[in-house]
């Protein structure tokens, strides 16, 4: 029973492919006896429970400081809550009085109170509501485990090739499993836009989300998890075992670090075309610096980090410190630097002030940057300020209409003539750039390349908006393919108009990276490619091996071809024929 | 003794950071400090007292302070919650 095969199709939230033994935990599960001590032991009891206030404390306190090292200011201040919690005198007082006048031993009244505490906040609406009980247990679950030693941070020793399994986990339990070299997660609770997530991608290990999990997937069980699909198998068949180890290899962090081996950069097409090549980043992270070695432009560099990280915009300073060592790190190399892209699926996971009954149609992207204008031009001010490098770009996602990149603009004037009367300098060639992602501006994007100095397509978006699918929806997604001749003759038509007026044109979304589309995006004549790091290595590959005058009837061909299944079939003989050629 | 009623305006209410930003403020005073939401009293200085308040956005807070410098401390959490907690909306 136990080995039987079983996949599940959960959500990705943090990208890459593992394969191991699941390990399920249960946080807070411990088996706590309220049972009551002797008079003469209560005083033990509380010096036991001060003890494991002081360790949680140190452990902390180490923590915050392996964040700031690894990853960065703003996510570090996750755990400032926690150490307040932990520390906190009045609640601790009040364990001991408890201790005292019940008599019982402190992690039953320790756990008691803290679920006092954290009841009404768990059956609470609010996202952020619910996230501070996470955070409160976080500390909880540390505190208790000093004091009855079974618990997640008691894992001293992990097998190789841990998957952990689990309710929900903290910031601190990711880093502590990576320190015991866990390769993935797979959580019940915490979406794409939760602490752990944050710090998940940033460090690299995929993480896969779905409802139930713990009762699923049987504690020791074989196991591949494809965070980048969402996909899990549990007790595969040896077949698909060595097929995602094979892919695993293509896809893994060690892909990144191949990219320091490749030739060259960009990479040339046969007939000796230069492509340009980018790459997609969400937070500062080990990639950077490899990336920033080899001059890999940043082709999308997502700012919504510095949101998550404290769930409010941050200030100027910390915007400005943060792009200025992004700039400073990748010059000469240009970098884009996307503005907040902020909506339904980076806050939807029960932000409830977000509330809307279609957030997909809804209030995101440039609209909301738009409307909160101070947000906006505070934003576009650190990004001008970090701009004296001269290789920063701006980049407007979720454009729909012509009057967004007007207004925009004029924002973006007042902000550096008001830089100019302070006398602080900036790149007054500073380009500013537009991602199209909704049908409607793909269509008109002749009219909006006249008023932009780039254009960079966001396939991802695109494709939900023109097949009305959206990719998360296991009854629609067959639905969701980039590939659809209605989203490629989009794309298509994108770049003509970019040829036609003479600016750049690039592709940002998923599709960039994917060896199919690559030598349709080399025959429409798209300039750069950008896509996540772990890509790079085999889209370079493939850049070599396509020859720019041969695959312009392609284009025609597939976005001509009427449906999904002809438009996959064409694309397939071509890579056929091509494999043969070689 | 004094005696105050402030409303929560920032769109994310007492969450862990303006929590952690309201304890803070009100350990720096010698006074004591309590909140009080629909009936439920907690300590100012606590912040597992301030996170069971899951005070949301329009939230009414009534703030007792009493002490030697009951003064400063009630000015200090009355700029701290009616500056919105630093967070722009």
């Amino acid at each position: 029973m136990s080995d039987k095969r079983k996949v599940i199709h959960g959500v990705p939230i943090s990208s890459g492919i593992v394969l191991g033994t699941a390990h399920v935990v249960m946080p807070g599960d411990f088996r706590i006896v309220d049972s009551p001590v002797p008079a003469t032991r209560v005083n033990r009891e509380i010096a036991a429970l001060e003890d494991a206030v002081e360790k949680t404390i140190a452990e902390l306190s180490e923590m915050r400081k392996v964040a700031v090292r690894k990853i960065g200011g703003p996510v570090a201040k996750i755990f400032d809550a926690q150490l307040l919690i932990a520390g906190d005198y009045e609640f601790l007082q009040k364990v001991k009085n408890e201790i005292r006048s019940r008599k019982r031993t402190a992690a039953s009244v320790y756990n008691k109170l803290v679920r006092n505490a954290t009841n009404p906040l768990k059956n609470s609406p609010d996202h952020y509501l619910r996230q501070m009980a996470i955070d409160i247990e976080a500390v909880a679950s540390r505190v208790l485990s000093h004091l009855i030693g079974n618990s997640v941070s008691k894992d001293t020793h992990l097998a190789p090739n841990t998957i952990v399994v689990g309710r929900a986990f903290t910031p601190n339990d990711v880093m502590a499993y990576r320190e015991l070299k866990a390769v993935g997660f797979i959580v019940s609770r915490g979406g794409a836009d939760s602490h752990m997530a944050l710090i998940a991608r940033s460090l690299m290990v995929p993480v896969i989300q779905t409802e139930q999990c713990c009762k699923i997937i049987p504690n020791g069980s074989r196991l591949i998890a494809d965070g980048t699909t969402g996909d899990i198998i549990i007790n595969p068949t040896p077949e698909e075992w060595s097929e995602y180890q094979r892919r695993r290899k293509r896809l893994g962090p060690t892909m990144i670090a191949r990219i320091r081996r490749l030739p060259k950069i960009p990479p040339v097409t046969r007939d000796g075309k230069e492509m340009g090549i980018g790459a997609n980043l969400s937070l500062p992270g080990p990639a950077d610096d490899i990336l920033a070695e080899r001059q890999i432009p940043v082709g999308l560099y997502r700012t919504e980090f510095l949101y998550m990280a404290g769930n409010k915009f941050p200030d100027e300073e910390t915007q400005y410190r943060t792009y200025l060592r992004i700039a400073e790190k990748f010059a000469p190399a240009p970098v884009v630097l996307r503005t907040f892209d902020l909506g339904y699926d980076k806050l939807g996971n029960g932000a409830d002030w977000l509330h809307e009954d279609n957030p997909a149609l809804g209030w995101r992207g440039i609209r909301a940057m738009l409307d909160m204008s101070q947000v906006f031009k505070t934003q576009v001010r650190a990004m001008l300020r970090a701009s004296v490098q001269k290789n920063i770009k701006i980049m407007l996602p979720m454009i729909t209409d012509l009057w967004e990149v007007e207004r925009a603009k004029k924002y973006i004037a007042q902000v550096k003539l008001k830089l100019r009367r302070d006398g602080i300098p900036y790149d007054p060639g500073i380009q500013v750039g537009i991602m199209i992602e909704v049908p409607a501006a793909a269509m008109t994007a002749d009219t909006l390349a006249k008023k932009v100095d780039f254009i960079s397509i966001g396939t991802n978006d695109l494709t939900q908006y023109t097949m009305a699918a959206d990719r998360t929806n296991n009854r629609v997604n067959n639905l969701y393919s980039p590939f659809h001749p209605a989203v490629l003759h989009l794309v298509a038509l994108t770049v003509e108009a970019c040829k036609k007026n003479n600016i750049p044109v690039s592709i940002c979304g998923e599709l960039a990276g994917d060896v199919l589309a690559i030598p349709l995006f080399i025959g429409m004549g798209v300039d750069l490619l950008s896509m996540s790091p772990s890509r790079i290595v085999d889209a370079c590959r493939m850049i070599n091996k396509v020859d720019s005058t041969l695959v312009r009837h392609l284009v025609t061909s597939v976005v001509s071809s009427g449906s999904l299944q002809a438009a996959i079939n064409r694309l397939k003989d071509y890579k056929a024929a091509f494999e043969q050629r070689k | 003794m004094l005696k105050k009623t402030a409303t929560i305006i920032n769109k994310l209410g007492l969450h862990a950071r303006p929590s952690a930003q309201l304890v803070t403020t009100a350990g720096k005073f010698k006074s004591e400090v309590f909140f009080t939401k629909e009936g439920l009293r907690v300590n100012g200085k606590s912040i597992m007292g301030v996170m069971m308040l899951a005070a949301e956005q329009g939230a009414e807070l009534i703030v007792e302070v009493d002490g030697p410098d009951e003064q400063e401390a009630m000015e200090a959490i009355l700029k701290v919650i009616e500056g919105g907690f630093g967070e722009i909306d």
